[in-house]
């Protein structure tokens, strides 16, 4: 007869406090904006009446909605790409041995360190047509005469910066872990055998950092797609939308709009799109 | 030793009747922005400060007197989610006359305070002294109850570099053919002369801050609120006349067509995205001829400005004549109301009507130099007449004068309108075709008050 370890009998009483906990920070926020987003309810207004599906249709169905989730897709894979590739690069770079290697790499990890409305603000002052270095100093040097915020395009070409900017030193981080566990037998057989950099970034480093990678377009993937803080103290999501990213029309509608069912409504679709493209990611790399 | 801890242990015992005392004074706690140079007086100059004034005070009413600061829009958000929460929280809270006046004293989230001025008169504050407009624009309906008191307030202007005026001959504009005219002068001239200035400076950040200026325009091109049919401000007239959003008629494009061209053609690049912060700078920055309409923001560039030629040749005038014969718009009050769940209900009167009285006002008008506070006596102070000149501050009187707190619509969407409008001005300087912006915001503004149950 098998015998029943302590920890076979117990586990589902360890587990408890845990679920508890869960249960009360995230099932019940959770819960809660779900019967939210089916209200009809107007902040402020004494009314409040179930909507069905109404509010998804009046998100679904709106011109900004499609505006907004076309910029959070441009925003998305402009910045997880620009972020991915010079933190990859920076990466490959400062794991060679060179003098000064440690002193970069710390520089390098400072815009971690500032918040990001911080960076926003920052950002928002350097690209100043009138006074910022950047906007009112450098650029017209180049003949670049345009207020970058004032401009839909280079607006959002701007918010992406300030946001690879920022989000850069925690890829890095990241690739750069996940350089360092390759064991260095490899890439010297592979010197031996006469590979090029090319080869040795296709054949070796690519496929063993495959999964570090990953996680680190999933964990992008989920900051970009939530991003508010930069884009929100740049340019508040203008000019008009051209900005306005899908949290930032939460947001309004929440905080402007009063319009809480349609909030709710607007945060569980963006979950939804969360949920459906961290787990392909995670299954496209098998974490 | 022992006869050291006796005495101590006296003196503890003599002092828990105090602590009492202080403890059983009901604390009034105020949510405002504006951190440093609103009451200067009780706050010091940085807001955190708690002076001598305030202790005094504080002994006076029998109260505690706390203050949460934030900028505008932390503040703004923070009223909102403890009004719904219903906590009490703050007391006294910031409600403009753009939005906060309307939305939460028609939901019934702010303590009307008619009642308290009439039985519970304070000496700080006497209602004859407010200049009446700026006490009828925190009543909700119009005419209706008062839901909050006026801290600094101010009506349309424009604030223009003299100097400049001079330079090319030209006198401020009185009707918005001459401000074209002038306006055009100006860009030729400082392109000719190689001057780094903009001839004009006025915001169209995406969101609710452009519409107060905005909406001025199309009130003087209109001649009457053009937002809903017929002019319909109220929900009674909304409702009767079922009157429909006009957002893309003739008369309502008039005018904010005449904004956007402004911006476009004369105004800074980025304005698109410009607040009254980055107004005031450029203005202060001695980069810009002209702003308007909410002087104000000239007013608070003046005062920071390290530019001598901008403290010493702005001058203020009144807002151009639209076609209609009707002056452009932006009025505005700093407001503060009493949170309807307070538990100290008339003890947050007695400190607003502090907050709001003469001292507290003359005190606003000594730290800032700006002339806009709403009442005559502070308004014609020594420190302002000395500042700006006698004939200055009479014309910032005929401004209060001449103005229409009711060039907007009084119903408790208007938060949602102004942000809307707002942002499609920003869409608008940005480029896009002004027509297509107005279709989609009619649509919207249709959508909106037909799910409000205006037209059942």
């Amino acid at each position: 007869m098998r015998k029943t370890s302590l920890w076979e009998k117990d586990k589902y009483r360890f587990l408890i406090p845990t679920v508890l906990v869960c249960a009360l920070l995230v099932s019940f926020p959770f819960v809660y904006m779900l019967y939210t987003s089916t209200q009809y309810w107007i902040a402020l207004r004494p009314e409040r009446s179930f909507a069905g599906l109404g509010n998804y249709r009046s998100v679904l169905l709106s011109t900004e909605f499609r505006q907004s989730l076309l910029t959070t897709v441009i925003f998305v894979i402009s910045s997880v790409a620009g972020s991915i590739v010079l933190g990859f690069a920076l990466a490959l770079v400062l794991n060679e041995k060179f003098r000064g290697r440690n002193v970069i790499r710390a520089l390098l990890t400072i815009p971690a360190i500032i918040p990001p409305a911080a960076a926003g603000f920052t950002w928002k002052f350097l690209l100043n047509r009138d006074v910022g270095l950047i906007g009112g100093f450098f650029l017209p040097l180049l003949g670049v005469k345009r207020a970058l915020l004032g401009d839909p395009g280079w607006a959002l070409f701007s918010v992406i910066l300030a946001d690879v900017w920022c989000q850069t030193p925690l890829m890095f981080l990241i690739l750069l872990a996940g350089l360092q566990a390759i064991p260095m037998e490899l890439f010297d057989a592979a010197r031996i055998d006469g590979a090029g950099f090319g080869q040795v970034l296709v054949r070796i480093i690519i496929p063993l950092l495959k999964r570090v990678l990953g996680l680190a377009v999933i964990i992008r993937f989920i900051f970009a797609f939530t991003t508010f803080d930069v884009i929100f103290t740049m340019t508040g999501g203008g000019p008009g939308i051209a900005t306005q990213t899908l949290p930032l029309l939460g947001w309004k509608t929440g905080f402007l709009y009063y319009d809480l069912g349609q909030a709710a409504a607007l945060a569980v679709v963006m979950l939804l799109i969360t949920v459906f493209f961290s787990s392909t990611l995670v299954r496209m790399v098998k974490l | 030793m022992r006869l050291r801890r006796f005495a101590m242990l006296v003196v503890l015992v003599l002092m828990l009747p105090l602590t009492g005392f202080a403890a059983s004074r009901p604390t009034v706690t105020i949510l405002a922005f504006a951190q440093g140079f609103a009451w200067p007086e009780l706050f010091g100059s940085t807001g955190l400060e708690r002076t001598e004034k305030l202790a005094e005070l504080e002994d006076r009413l029998g109260v505690n007197i706390e203050i949460v600061w934030g900028d505008e829009s932390t503040v703004r958000m923070k009223a909102l989610t403890d009004l719904i929460a219903h906590t009490g929280r703050y007391d006294i809270l910031m409600v403009g006359s753009d939005g906060g006046v309307q939305l939460y004293g028609w939901g019934g989230y702010l303590e009307p305070l008619d009642y308290y001025l009439e039985n519970y008169p304070m000496e700080w504050f006497d209602p004859k002294e407010v200049f009446p407009k700026f006490l009828d624009a925190n009543r909700m309906p119009p005419g209706g109850p008062l839901y909050a008191l006026p801290y600094y307030s101010f009506g349309a202007g424009m604030i223009y570099r003299a100097d400049i005026f001079e330079r090319y001959g030209l006198t401020p504009p009185d009707t918005v053919d001459e401000l074209f005219t002038v306006l055009q002068k100006l860009k030729e001239g400082l392109e000719k002369d190689g001057l780094d200035m903009y001839p004009i400076t006025m915001r169209a950040a995406p969101g609710e801050e452009p519409s107060l200026d905005l909406l001025g325009f199309v009130y003087a091109y209109a001649g009457y609120p053009a937002i809903f049919e017929g002019g319909a401000v109220t929900i009674e007239e909304i409702k009767k006349t079922k009157a429909k959003p006009i957002l893309n008629s003739e008369d309502f494009k008039k005018g904010f067509t005449a904004y956007v061209e402004i911006l476009r053609e004369y105004g800074p690049p980025g304005a698109s995205n410009h607040t009254w912060v980055d107004m005031m700078n450029l203005y202060a920055a001695g980069k810009a001829v002209i702003l308007m309409p909410s002087a104000i923001n000239g007013y608070a560039a003046i005062t920071i400005t390290e530019d001598p030629a901008v403290k010493k040749y702005s001058r203020f005038a009144l807002a151009p004549k639209g076609p209609s014969g009707k002056r452009i718009q932006s009025f505005w009050t700093f407001s503060l109301g009493i949170n309807a769940d307070s538990k100290h209900k008339l003890a947050a009167w007695k400190v607003l009507s502090y907050l709001c009285g003469r001292e507290a006002i003359q005190a606003f008008a000594e730290r800032t130099g700006w002339p806009n506070v709403p009442m005559r006596s502070v308004l014609y102070s020594q420190n302002l007449i000395d500042r700006y000149g006698l004939e200055q501050i009479e014309l910032n009187e005929e401004s209060i004068d001449i103005a229409e707190p009711y060039y907007f619509p009084y119903i408790p969407e208007l938060p949602d309108f102004m942000d809307k409008i707002g942002t499609a001005c920003s869409r608008a300087v940005a480029g896009e075709d002004i027509d297509k912006v107005l279709d989609e915001l009619q649509l919207w503004a249709l959508d909106r008050m037909f799910k409000a149950g205006y037209y059942r």
